[in-house]
């Protein structure tokens, strides 16, 4: 669950602090998820996805890793008949044109590219392209990477990072229950009100 | 005046009626289907053609027994009247025109396919024939068994003003094009189908009908025949979005040698044409739509593109992908028809969850497809040193094992111990060991 670091809401608020840091992803924007593994940047696009078609909207997901879980995006509260899943097999070449693809095709809520652990490096210009794509468009367009790729095109760059696991057990560590990741925004470029640079978000991810 | 020929084949079979369906329709360009073993046709302005009643009855006689049918042909200046002409009389009847009440009358009144109450009826008041109903007098008769009395009388008398309800062949969605030159480059290939598709489109409109599936077939000069099939993502008319469906799915997979015959078919479906509500999210268009993913499957491979479904199984990452449609406007039960069904699977998917029915912040997992193969070093039972492609280091926490097995009454059995542990850097991943070693199953993220 998420709580703005700066104050710790009472219990209760975390489901309003994670809905306030995914009404941070604009549509008609570049967004970017910044993270290495383990961080919570999968989960993060996971739930902004699951937000998506919550609200009866169509979203796409570019998986360049072809890495995505079914299972999980379901119990997410993802619709998976409102997913359209590209899978690339781990070659970022058809993803970023996929991607380039479906920010064009209006009508989406949310299109995501999830470029996985890969380490090579996007086209010139394709931050640039993706952003003009995306202004004429209603869907939230999304970068999920582990380093920053889009260059000065994304409008908001968020950068998650891994804060504690958590375990269950008192004495044995019986399983993992789940992550604590910090969701902090680098970047960006729409209402300083939702989030302004250096906001940061505490969440834990549950498994 | 009208005239009606009833074209009728005592105890036909299934196979007789489309027959006589066709050779009434060579005919007549007014057919009705009369029932099992019954057409009729309108023979209205066929003189000219085929010559008179007589001539027309013998064309249409000798055209059944050529289909191996023994038709009897009855004409008169109604339905009724051809029908009843038919059954009664011997292999060719002509009622005269005007005298269809006078020349019925002598026929038996089992004839009108009347109930055995009404036929108990009739017969305790001593009519038989079709003349004596019709002698009645017809205030009478309607005062002592109603609207139905006076039907069956004007159908005595050989009258009936209900209109043919013309029949009307199935249309044949197929457009072919022959190139003897031999069309050896995908451009051309390309055009030729774009204007095949645009016929096909233009005749589907027509039908106020959409095609769901278009399936091409291609005579090639190597005496070998090239086939594919494409489908958009919901059902279209519309010429240029399946133009460029089939422009970029031939690309996909084109034929081996040149062209000398291309056959496009179209898979008719009626669309429905739900205007789309206010509260509603945006649409893809569906023309826009189909042509992108036509370009992502060329992209990236028809299976790489599509929505996912759960199998009900325990079995990990157990999924198939199923063609990614457009949601109907309104909710339905079932969405994109038999696209979806599951019924050839194996497993069964399982339900999709709701929308809005998830538990919120849920930790994500990254699958290794196919999951890898590691060293692990174990100390006291437990892993404690993890090494891989990309991945090495000690192993801090952990948890496990948990046993995962399942199907042990098929042939392909699955049993694996997982653990989830948590590396030195902090990666947190799944691990997985069998009768074959260590995998990287997944990394949470």
């Amino acid at each position: 669950m998420a709580t703005p670091t700066e104050s710790l809401p009472p219990p209760g608020w975390d489901r309003e602090g994670l809905d306030s840091l995914l009404d941070a992803f604009h549509e008609g924007r570049l967004s970017e998820i910044v993270g290495p593994r383990s961080s919570g940047g999968g989960s993060l696009l996971l739930a902004l996805l699951a937000r998506a078609t919550s609200r009866g909207g169509l979203v796409a997901l570019v998986d360049g890793a072809d890495a995505f879980d079914p299972e999980t995006a379901a119990r997410a509260g993802l619709d998976l008949r409102a997913l359209l899943w590209v899978r690339c097999g781990g070659r970022l070449q058809p993803a970023w044109r996929a991607a380039d693809l479906l920010a064009r095709c209006p009508g989406f809520a949310a299109v995501a590219l999830d470029v996985g652990g890969a380490e090579g490096s996007a086209p010139p210009s394709f931050g640039v392209r993706l952003q003009r794509a995306a202004a004429g468009n209603t869907a939230v367009v999304v970068v999920r990477a582990p380093r920053h790729m889009t260059g000065s095109a994304a409008a908001l760059v968020v950068s998650v990072r891994r804060v504690r696991a958590c375990w269950a057990g008192a004495h044995r560590r019986i399983r993992l229950r789940g992550l604590v990741s910090e969701a902090r925004v680098l970047r960006s470029r729409s209402d300083p009100r939702q989030a302004a640079p250096g906001r940061a978000w505490l969440i834990e991810w549950r498994t | 005046m009208t005239r009606i020929a009833c074209l009728f084949v005592p105890d036909a079979d299934e196979r007789v009626k489309p027959a006589l369906l066709e050779i009434a329709l060579r005919h007549s360009p007014s057919v009705e289907d009369g029932g099992p073993d019954i057409v009729y046709l309108d023979l209205g302005g066929l003189e000219r053609l085929w010559g008179g009643e007589r001539e027309i009855a013998e064309r249409l006689r000798r055209a059944a027994r050529e289909r191996g049918a023994a038709a009897r042909i009855g004409i008169a200046g109604s339905r009724a009247g051809a029908r009843f002409a038919a059954r009664a009389g011997s292999d060719i009847t002509i009622v005269p025109p005007g005298r269809d009440a006078r020349w019925l009358g002598p026929a038996p009144l089992a004839l009108l396919g009347l109930s055995p109450e009404m036929s108990a009826r009739l017969g305790r008041w001593g009519i038989h024939t079709l003349g004596e109903l019709a002698d009645l007098p017809a205030r009478g008769l309607a005062e002592r068994l109603g609207g139905e009395g006076s039907r069956l009388q004007r159908l005595a008398c050989g009258e009936d003003a209900t209109p043919l309800r013309l029949w009307t062949p199935s249309p044949v969605f197929e457009e072919s094009a022959d190139c003897p030159w031999g069309v050896e480059t995908l451009e051309p290939l390309g055009d030729l189908l774009a204007d095949l598709a645009d016929m096909l489109c233009v005749r589907l409109r027509r039908y106020e009908l959409s095609a769901d599936a278009f399936e091409w077939t291609c005579r090639l000069a190597d005496r070998t025949v090239h086939e594919g099939d494409c489908a958009p993502a919901a059902p279209l008319a519309d010429s240029a979005a399946a133009a460029e469906l089939l422009r970029v799915s031939l690309a996909a997979r084109p034929p081996r040698a040149a062209v000398e015959t291309v056959t496009l078919r179209a898979r008719p479906v009626r669309a429905e044409s739900v205007q789309p509500r206010f509260d509603e999210p945006p649409r893809p268009n569906p023309r826009l739509l189909t042509a992108t993913l036509a370009r992502l499957s060329a992209l990236v491979g028809a299976g790489g593109v599509g929505s996912p479904v759960i199998l009900d199984t325990h079995r990990p990452d157990a999924h198939r992908m199923t063609p990614f449609l457009l949601p109907s406007p309104r909710p339905s039960p079932q969405r994109g028809g038999g696209a979806r069904n599951p019924s050839k699977e194996i497993f069964t998917p399982l339900p999709h969850r709701g929308r809005g029915q998830g538990e919120g912040a849920v930790l994500a997992v990254r699958r290794i497809r196919p999951p890898r193969s590691v060293e692990v070093t174990v100390d006291a039972g437990a892993p404690a040193h993890l090494r891989a492609a990309g991945l090495a280091g000690r192993i801090i926490a952990g948890a496990g094992p948990w046993r995962v097995s399942g199907e042990w009454w098929t042939e392909a059995p699955f049993v694996q111990d997982e653990w989830d542990v948590e590396l030195h850097d902090g990666t947190l991943c799944r691990l997985a060991r069998d009768g074959r070693g260590w995998r990287l199953e997944a990394i949470y993220d």
